[in-house]
């Protein structure tokens, strides 16, 4: 972006450099693209979602919809985190039941932002489709950007993690974004994940990507023929100044980041813990998102897991938040053997408990698996978990391989099947699978987007999350944290905080920081990355409003009221097994969304083009 | 008093599980998070026999008080 110091905060001011690929005839044009408004200045689907409105999309895979990449403010600069990349587009998964797809975006971390920034590009809008497989390359040349597309045939076939690996032995001082085998096979795989390469990566031969997993933006590459970007440049760091030092010291020292911060650091070791803190509750999903009340899933803990593997806490370049918990297998000699691995919550329990699989050996092959066909790791492991329910519910008539929750050999094989193309029925999602079975009550998503790892009986805030169901709404953890259980604390919740979740899918920095949007630390940050003056106010109204407009984008893409609504086993059929209230009844949900709406669609007047009649 | 004390993930990993603990009459939750050098800012939920509680809430003999700390993410 062209920003200069203590320059004007008026957004027309303020220019970001477009890059426009018509992938039917290979032409690449370069604009500078001055700022509408402060949405389009933040970044990431606050701009991308304001090009997206302008189109009339009825079809996922048509040409007509693009596949927009970008970056935020905050991209490649030096503040902590400053590495997401964005890609955003018609969904071919989430849709609504007038049929057409909601607009989504997907963020990642790994290196591949921040060397796009460096190119000189600030945003990619991918038009069309090749009639034959390529990748895209932005280099940063000595007159500016250098764009071009080369053929990728090679690539075909090849795992996320192998492509990565071939392109960087072609490319150096470069990253990579790049599609698995299940974005290829577009057709039958809707869940397809955008596959990010990192340093650790480049520097190990390890496969420790990073992935923007939801929507399926990885099967629109697919579809488009766009097997890999390469994003090429010389690292171009600032010199870090004493009120950045300053910056990134608060991101390291606030609470906020802490819970993310290795056990032997004194932090609360990254996301695994919340398997502990909400099993105290019965509220760890098991079995479809239905626990038991058992203590099944305590053989996922830690401190059970290290009985098998090394873990080793690992960071995203430059990032003081080691947040990662890689295992690695033990060799013979007890010293350090292979990645197994990278333990995330979701991943660790969509694979694990919630497939009824509770040996850590067994839940890393099938992490490392969807990550290496490169899908979405929540929408296939939801969609695995109903249809293993599915199966137990009819043992005389069993679908695809009949398998049933636990058994890990039939799991792992759907999960092969479905990453090379081989199982539409899975690899089409939950929405489609549940539908085409008659049988919805527990398939767990809401508006066809599957849902993460928080039971939906603790959080009728996914009701109005509008990409993601839990990073998109921050209202996951609301009730085990709180106990707020009354209409009125999860209005106030859905309507003022949770929502505010989406400005880090803005400015590019990770949520791991931990802190509202409008901190100061943002609001400083974004002073000394690039000498923008704006106050938390007006950050939190550009993001207010960014959010409102997704949500307006899905009532014109034909999502109907009786859509915005849990799945109905939760309201049929409460676990009685969950030591937290339950709170969500019908008449719940009804003056839920009664207040929620009148707050929200006077404030979304005006936020779309006018579209003719 | 006597008061059980339930310590969840990062807690339990640096102390313990789960101890019968003697306490004051008037103790609250901080006393027992301070007693055990666990600053506020670490502790995210707190429960006195399963419900959620604050930080001042006072303790009765026989409690049983859960103390877990911040999560996040996803």
């Amino acid at each position: 972006m062209t920003t200069v110091k203590n320059q004007s905060t008026n957004p027309a001011s303020i220019l970001y450099r477009r890059c426009i690929i018509d992938l039917a005839n290979g032409s690449a044009t370069l604009a500078k693209v001055p700022c509408k408004n402060l949405e389009d200045v933040l970044g990431g689907f606050g701009r991308s979602f304001q090009i997206l409105a302008e189109r009339d999309i009825a079809k996922a895979y048509s040409p007509e919809n693009p596949l927009i990449l970008n970056t935020g403010l905050l991209t490649g600069s030096n503040v902590m985190t400053g590495l997401r990349s964005y890609f955003s587009a018609y969904s071919p998964l989430k849709k609504s039941s007038a049929g057409r797809p909601a607009a989504m975006w997907s963020a990642g971390s790994g290196n591949f932002g921040i060397k796009l920034k460096w190119t000189g590009i600030d945003e990619v809008i991918f038009e069309n489709r090749s009639e034959t497989p390529v990748y895209a390359v932005f280099r940063d040349g000595a007159a500016g950007p250098v764009v071009e597309l080369k053929p990728a045939g090679h690539l075909l076939g090849l795992t996320g993690h192998e492509k990565i690996m071939a392109l960087s032995r072609h490319y150096s001082d470069a990253h990579f974004a790049v599609i698995g085998p299940a974005g290829e096979n577009y057709q039958s795989v809707y869940m397809g994940a955008v596959v990010l390469s990192t340093d650790n990566q480049l520097k190990s031969g390890e496969p420790k990507s990073r992935f923007a997993g939801r929507g399926g933006m990885g099967s629109l590459m697919g579809y488009k023929n766009l097997i890999a970007i390469v994003a090429q440049s010389p690292d171009k760091l600032d010199k870090i100044t004493p009120a950045m030092r300053d910056v990134n010291r608060d991101i390291i020292k606030n609470g906020g980041s802490a819970r993310f911060q290795p056990v032997s650091q004194g932090g609360g070791g990254g996301t695994w813990a919340n398997i502990e803190v909400l099993q105290a509750f019965h509220a760890v999903p098991l079995n479809n998102f239905r626990p038991k009340g058992n203590d099944d899933v305590e053989r996922l803990y830690r401190d059970n897991v290290e009985k098998d593997f090394e873990v080793v806490a690992e960071a995203c370049f430059r990032c003081g938040i080691r947040c990662h918990n890689n295992l690695f297998h033990r060799n013979p000699d007890g010293s350090r053997g292979k990645l197994a691995a990278k333990f995330d919550f979701e991943p660790l329990i969509l694979f694990g408990s919630n497939l009824g699989i509770h040996q850590s050996t067994q839940v890393t092959e099938l992490i490392h698996l969807c990550d290496q066909l490169g899908m979405d790791a929540i929408s296939l492991g939801t969609t695995l978990s109903y249809l293993l329910e599915y199966n137990e519910r009819h043992p005389d008539r069993p679908l695809l391989n009949g398998a049933r929750f636990g058994e890990f050999e039939r799991i792992r094989e759907l999960v092969e099947q479905t990453g090379r193309g081989g199982q539409e029925a899975l690899g089409k999602g939950v929405r489609r699978l549940s539908e085409q079975l008659g049988e919805t009550s527990y398939a767990m998503h809401v508006k066809g987007l599957e849902l993460p790892a928080y039971l939906p009986d603790t959080n009728p805030g996914y009701v109005f999350a509008i990409a993601g169901g839990h990073m998109s709404m921050g209202t996951h953890m609301l009730l085990a944290k709180e106990g707020k259980k009354s209409v009125e604390e999860w209005v106030q919740a859905i309507t003022t905080g949770g929502l505010l979740q989406v400005g880090y899918d803005m400015i590019g920095l990770c949520k791991f920081v931990g802190v509202g949007i409008g901190h100061d630390l943002i609001v400083n940050g974004i002073r000394e990355a690039v000498g923008l003056e704006l106050t938390s106010a007006e950050i939190v109204a550009a993001v207010r409003r960014a959010y409102l407009r997704g949500l307006a984008l899905e009532l014109r893409q034909g999502f109907a009221e009786d859509e915005y609504t849990l799945p109905s086993q939760v309201l049929e059929d409460p676990n009685p097994n969950l030591t937290l209230p339950n709170f969500i009844d019908g008449e719940f949900l009804e003056q839920l969304r009664q207040r929620v709406w009148s707050v929200f669609l006077p404030e979304m007047a005006g936020l779309l083009p006018a579209r003719e009649s | 008093m006597q008061v059980t004390v339930k310590l969840y993930a990062s807690f339990r990993w640096r102390l313990f599980h789960e101890a019968v603990r003697e306490y004051p009459v008037d103790a609250m939750v901080s006393g027992v998070a301070n007693d055990l050098e666990i600053p506020r800012g670490e502790v995210g939920i707190m429960l006195i026999n399963g419900r959620h509680a604050a930080w001042d809430d006072l303790l009765h003999e026989g409690d049983i008080v859960s103390l877990m700390p911040c999560i996040g993410g996803g």
